[in-house]
């Protein structure tokens, strides 16, 4: 069975290439939605088997991170936004932002890195909570997974615990951000909807990171 | 009405965000946020009103207040009036989601501090007069769409005026016309027998005849450009696919698909605002990429910036510092480089007090296109003329020409950046390109349409409509949307039968577009402002009825709109021949703090404080570099395997040293020219496999400035025929002088050399990292041992003759072919560089986490700072240590040993924490 995955493209998406190769990569078949087809109707988000919110700038991050991109979904994509919290969904980077503000993984924040200005690390440590059963991290649970950092607005913060699980953390003296325990990835509390600012797609010879992408094509397939 | 809503961040973000406000205007107490204001045909309703605020407002690390005056001890910093904010469309697009009907938008930071000096110190070390202004109180705004001007076009008779009369009109206003040109304008007159020309045509010609769009100093030497495409042409190269003819050089790549390079400077701006001069450099060369053939895509960027030392002011009180320029430009390269999405390749800093009143600003991008795609194109009579991306408004007025000059700048010269724009057409235009949309498109940068539209029209013809550009501002007159350099812009030609099909993917991208003009077939550059035509009349055809009047602009065969520069004869300068100097006994310290001295030196230190903020893993093709190892050193080259799945690979390196060029810009060159093959070579590239881009950044006010030139270009002509390596790309900013309050500031002549080499498999990559504990490190290459120009003649503060090694360029080819040949010989290379063969061996320890023994055959330390910048430090297997070819001059110089990075000479440490600590922390605590 070919598993078809929506890659949302807002305008100042930039990861959506990379993406739809490391999903390619693990035998899915990716397509690039953009924004204005959803809302011309030409296409939905939930139309596929699993949905990805990439990285990049959707709208510049003018007035928040996300916060443009997230008001369309919370506004004239409502519906589309309320089907795929019932669908395996991955949200990274800027995608996990505008999940965010969109509300998806309940009262949590991604506010401005600790330093206070973008971080990059090809190399970044990321630990597998091995007690978060989302379908995401099978057979990963309790390795440490390198893959690129590169964000300025990634400390993640929240006000309580409902809403989300935590999925990555950064190891101690490792955290690049500021996050809050060392949150470096969240999964919905059913495990259907991960997300991570950091950037696993942009590790293509990496075989365990690639799993991720792999573990969300299992999923369905 | 205005609308105004204020964001203030929670402590938690309010620290991060203060981090460097606080250090810069020293003040503990320091307070700041976000001011959002909204203009609105009524106030909003109370729910609506809440909607927004809501919208704006990220609870857990923000509260927004509404309608927050400015208030005592709170000064405001904004955009000056005149200028559309970069947010503004967003934050309109925003309103609208949630029900609120704002018409614009801008944004603004408010700072506070009980201290009595707060507003003298964000005046001073904030605040950028040339595009903001600082409120001491609530500015009070009734409207925030600038309203503009308009006015109908000057006209000027020249036919009787004398030399005196054609000099003022070509300086009036601003311009930059030279006689040689109002007498070539005035000719144009009386051959079309007008009545008049307007300001329209002297301002299109001002810039059109520009150094920044001519190359009018070159060309008045005698062809220097041309020099250089003979010298490329002769190599013979079969990877050249277009070579100085197009917006980039283009070299074949494989599997149907070739490189675009380009790499130019944006000097004149960024010395206005670095800010906005940096941000639109990297926007500009991308453009160009995405400019070239039907349309590169970018796959990395990299960036050189020289300013003057940190310590030192902008000789100009009105201009940024060094200091200033250089924290400015780290977060201009950040935001446009990221947010467009491309990732780092190569990123340098220099401070260097000739570039104190103007820096060096280079910007440079290697771009994928499909070989068949590439190639300059031109359109066909008939074709529409469709301008996408920004606004037009009235940023980057006369910057073409300014630039061209050097020691005139107006304020309105910076162009304001909007990364946003250009993202949103970067994938727009490649699908135009693959649903055959495009018969030609251009960038739009100096001289903005001028320029693009001008040059894309030429010599088929082409009519431009102005009044249908659309405007920042209400209303602009004729010549300033004609010149507007307002940024993210591209001109397409469109083959009307699929101007639908294109206006659907633009449309899907959310990118503006307008169909201002057609291409025409008369051979004529025309320019109306044409309100009664629409964008559907030119799409009928009908604009030939509805052309509208000639005299709003003008309309002018291109045969006489070309010039040619009066020639200037000059000779090349040769250095007087003299002895390379001796090195002085350095006695002073020991041989660990002389490698402290070393490794701090601003050259030597980590950058990483810059590097760190720029994404060098976007797009998931990079595999080595821009930085490498635990304490990320950075590397020599960089490479990324572009193609999905394939492990083609793309290597870049770049090579530039104004100390030398201070010295001998000719042996200066050759030096650069050389060990910028080197690296490539050692890399694992084949020498026909590479090729160069050339930005020569020179002074046109210096008694032998030009001299230098020509010689230069001359040196670099025989180069690349000697060594089969062609340029394909190139550009020259010859206004390298600046006449300041202390008196004329200088750069050296000097030229940057970028070079790109492709490798069949990513397998045959050489690394600069060392390996294997055991193995033997051996410098190679010639030796260029002068201690002129070095950084520890800088770091240790002794001065030596000024004399460069020159190096043979025969021997070099020979090292070359050997190096070539090495194979698995060589495990690994570094290129000796700045501090010498002991910083080469001490980053080396570094990246690697390896310890380094040194000979213990060394003689001191002392002969271990010569800079043998041709050659390199290999790593070698000892029982290989026999093959290597007597062309390398192999000379062990040190042993590998299991790690930590160390560097040991005689069982003594010299690369003590406190070293290591100055190199990782010396250049950012130089800009604090």
């Amino acid at each position: 069975m070919s598993v078809r995955v929506n890659i949302l493209y807002s305008p100042g998406t930039n990861c959506q290439h990379e993406t739809a190769y490391a999903f390619r990569r693990v035998g899915a078949e990716p397509r690039i939605l953009a924004l204005s087809d959803l809302l011309a109707g030409r296409a939905r988000l939930q139309d596929a088997d699993i949905v990805c919110l990439p990285g990049g700038f959707a709208f510049g991050d003018h007035s928040g991170a996300g916060n443009v991109a997230a008001w369309y979904l919370r506004t004239q994509l409502q519906a589309q936004l309320q089907a795929i919290k019932a669908m395996p969904t991955i949200c990274i980077c800027n995608g996990f932002q505008i999940a965010a503000r969109a509300g998806i993984f309940g009262a949590v924040s991604l506010a401005t890195n600790g330093s206070g200005t973008f971080h990059n690390e090809p190399l970044q440590a990321h630990r597998v909570v091995q007690e978060n059963q989302s379908f995401w991290l099978a057979g990963l649970r309790g390795e440490t997974l390198r893959f690129p950092c590169a964000h300025g607005e990634g400390r993640f913060v929240f006000d309580d615990r409902s809403g989300w699980s935590p999925a990555l953390l950064y190891p101690d003296g490792e955290n690049p951000d500021g996050s809050s325990e060392g949150i470096a990835g969240v999964t919905t509390p059913d495990g259907l909807m991960l997300g991570l600012m950091n950037h696993p797609e942009r590790a293509p010879h990496s075989p365990r990171v690639q799993e991720l992408f792999a573990n969300g094509v299992r999923a369905v397939r | 009405m205005i609308l105004k809503l204020s964001i203030h961040p929670k402590p938690l973000v309010e620290e991060a965000l203060l981090r460097r406000p606080r250090e810069v205007l020293e003040l503990e107490d320091l307070r700041l946020w976000r001011d959002y204001y909204f203009e609105l045909p009524a106030q909003p309703a109370a729910d609506a009103l809440e909607r927004l605020r809501s919208a704006l407002e990220d609870a857990r690390v923000e509260t927004v207040v509404v309608g927050q005056p400015l208030a005592e001890h709170a000064v405001q910093v904004a955009y000056l009036r005149g200028i559309v904010d970069n947010e503004n469309d967003s934050l309109v697009t925003l309103c609208r989601l949630v029900g609120v009907a704002a018409t614009a938008a801008r944004v603004a930071t408010t700072y506070t501090s009980a201290s009595p000096e707060l507003a003298e110190r964000v005046r001073g070390r904030l605040l950028n007069p040339s595009i903001e202004e600082l409120h001491l109180a609530e500015p009070g705004y009734t409207r925030l769409r600038p309203v503009g001007e308009a006015h109908e076009p000057a006209r000027y008779d020249l036919r009787e005026l004398d030399d005196a009369g054609l000099a003022a009109v070509g300086r009036e206003g601003g311009r930059n016309l030279a006689l040689a040109q109002m007498h070539a304008l005035r000719h144009i007159q009386r051959e079309l027998d007008l009545a008049f020309l307007t300001d329209v045509l002297l301002e299109a010609a001002d810039s059109r005849w520009s150094d920044h769009c001519m190359h009018t100093t070159w060309l008045s030497l005698g062809n220097l450009l041309g020099r250089l495409r003979s010298a490329s042409a002769n190599t013979g190269n079969e990877n050249i696919v277009s070579m100085f003819e197009d917006n980039a050089g283009v070299w074949r790549f494989y599997d149907g698909w070739s490189l675009a390079i380009k790499a130019e400077t944006h000097n004149g701006p960024s010395a206005v605002s670095a800010y906005f001069g940096q941000l639109t450099k990297i926007g500009g060369v991308l453009r160009d990429i995405l400019g070239t053939g039907l349309g590169a895509d970018p796959i990395g960027v990299f960036e050189y910036t020289a300013t003057g030392l940190p310590t030192e002011r902008a000789p100009d009180p009105e201009r940024p510092s060094p200091t200033q320029i250089a924290v400015d430009t780290i977060r201009a390269v950040k935001e446009y480089g990221n947010t467009f999405g491309v990732p780092m390749m190569s990123s340098h800093m220099t401070f260097n007090t000739n570039y104190r009143a103007k820096p060096f600003a280079l910007g440079g991008s290697v771009g994928l296109i499909p070989t068949e795609r590439a190639g300059r194109r031109r359109p066909e009579p008939g074709d529409l003329l469709v301008l996408i991306g920004g606004l037009t408004g009235n940023d980057g007025i006369h910057g073409a020409s300014a630039s061209s000059t050097g020691s005139v700048m107006d304020h309105a010269s910076v162009q304001i950046g909007s990364p946003l724009e250009q993202v949103k057409f970067r994938q727009a235009i490649l699908d135009l390109r693959d649903a055959d949309c495009l018969r030609a498109l251009t960038d739009l940068g100096g001289a903005g349409l001028n320029s693009g539209v001008g040059e894309l029209g030429d010599p088929g013809g082409v009519w431009l409509n102005t009044a249908l550009v659309p405007l920042k501002t209400s209303s602009l007159p004729t010549w300033v949307i004609l010149l507007s350099e307002s940024q993210e812009r591209m001109i397409l030609a469109v083959p009307r039968e699929r101007i639908e099909a294109a206006r659907a993917i633009l449309d899907r991208h959310f990118v503006r577009n307008t169909v201002v003009g057609r291409f025409t077939g008369d051979g004529r550059y025309t320019v109306v402002h044409a309100p009664e035509t629409t964008q559907d009349d030119i799409v009928a055809g009908a604009h030939r009825e509805l052309a509208g009047d000639p005299s709003t602009g003008f309309s002018v065969p291109y045969e006489l709109l070309s010039y040619r520069p009066p020639q200037i004869t000059v000779s090349p300068v040769a250095a007087p021949p003299g002895q390379a100097s001796a090195w002085p006994r350095l006695t002073a310290s020991s041989p660990a703090q002389t490698l402290t001295a070393i490794l701090t030196d601003p050259e030597v230190a980590s950058q990483r404080w810059a590097s760190s903020q720029y994404d060098s893993t976007v797009q998931g093709h990079t595999f080595y570099g821009p930085t490498a190892g635990r304490m990320h050193v950075a590397t020599s080259w960089w490479a990324g395997a572009p193609l999905p799945g394939t492990p083609r690979t793309v290597v870049l390196a770049t090579a530039f040293n104004p100390w030398l060029f201070e010295i001998d810009p000719v042996l200066a060159t050759r030096q650069m020219f050389l060990s910028l093959l080197g690296k490539l070579v050692l890399a694992g590239v084949a020498r026909e496999d590479i090729c160069l881009c050339d930005n020569f950044y020179t002074p046109d006010r210096e008694a032998d400035g030009f001299g230098w030139l020509v010689a230069m270009v001359e040196e670099l002509g025989r180069l690349v025929e000697a060594f089969g390596t062609p340029l394909v790309s190139g550009k020259d900013s010859s206004a390298g002088s600046v006449l300041t309050a202390e008196g004329l500031v200088s750069v050296p002549p000097a030229v940057f050399l970028s070079a790109v080499g492709k490798l069949a498999d990513h397998a045959l990559l050489r690394r600069n990292e060392w390996r294997e504990p055991g193995n033997v490190l051996v410098r190679i290459g010639p030796d260029t041992s002068s201690p002129a120009g070095t950084v520890a003649a800088r770091a240790l503060g002794f001065a030596a003759a000024p004399r460069l090694d020159a190096v043979a360029p025969e021997g070099y080819l020979d090292y070359l072919r050997a190096l070539a040949g090495a194979g698995p010989a060589i495990v690994s290379g570094r290129p000796i560089g700045p501090g010498g063969v002991l910083a080469c061996l001490a980053l080396g320890a570094i990246a690697s986490d390896l310890a380094v023994e040194l000979d213990p055959t060394t003689a001191g330390i002392q002969e271990l700072l010569h800079e043998h910048r041709c050659g390199a430090i290999v790593e070698v297997p000892e029982r290989l240590l026999g093959s290597l070819p007597p062309a390398l001059a192999p000379r062990p110089v040190a042993r590998l040993l299991d790690g930590p990075g160390s560097l040991q000479l005689a069982r003594q440490e010299l690369l003590e924490p406190a070293a290591l600590a100055g190199w990782a922390q010396a250049w950012e605590a130089s800009l604090a």
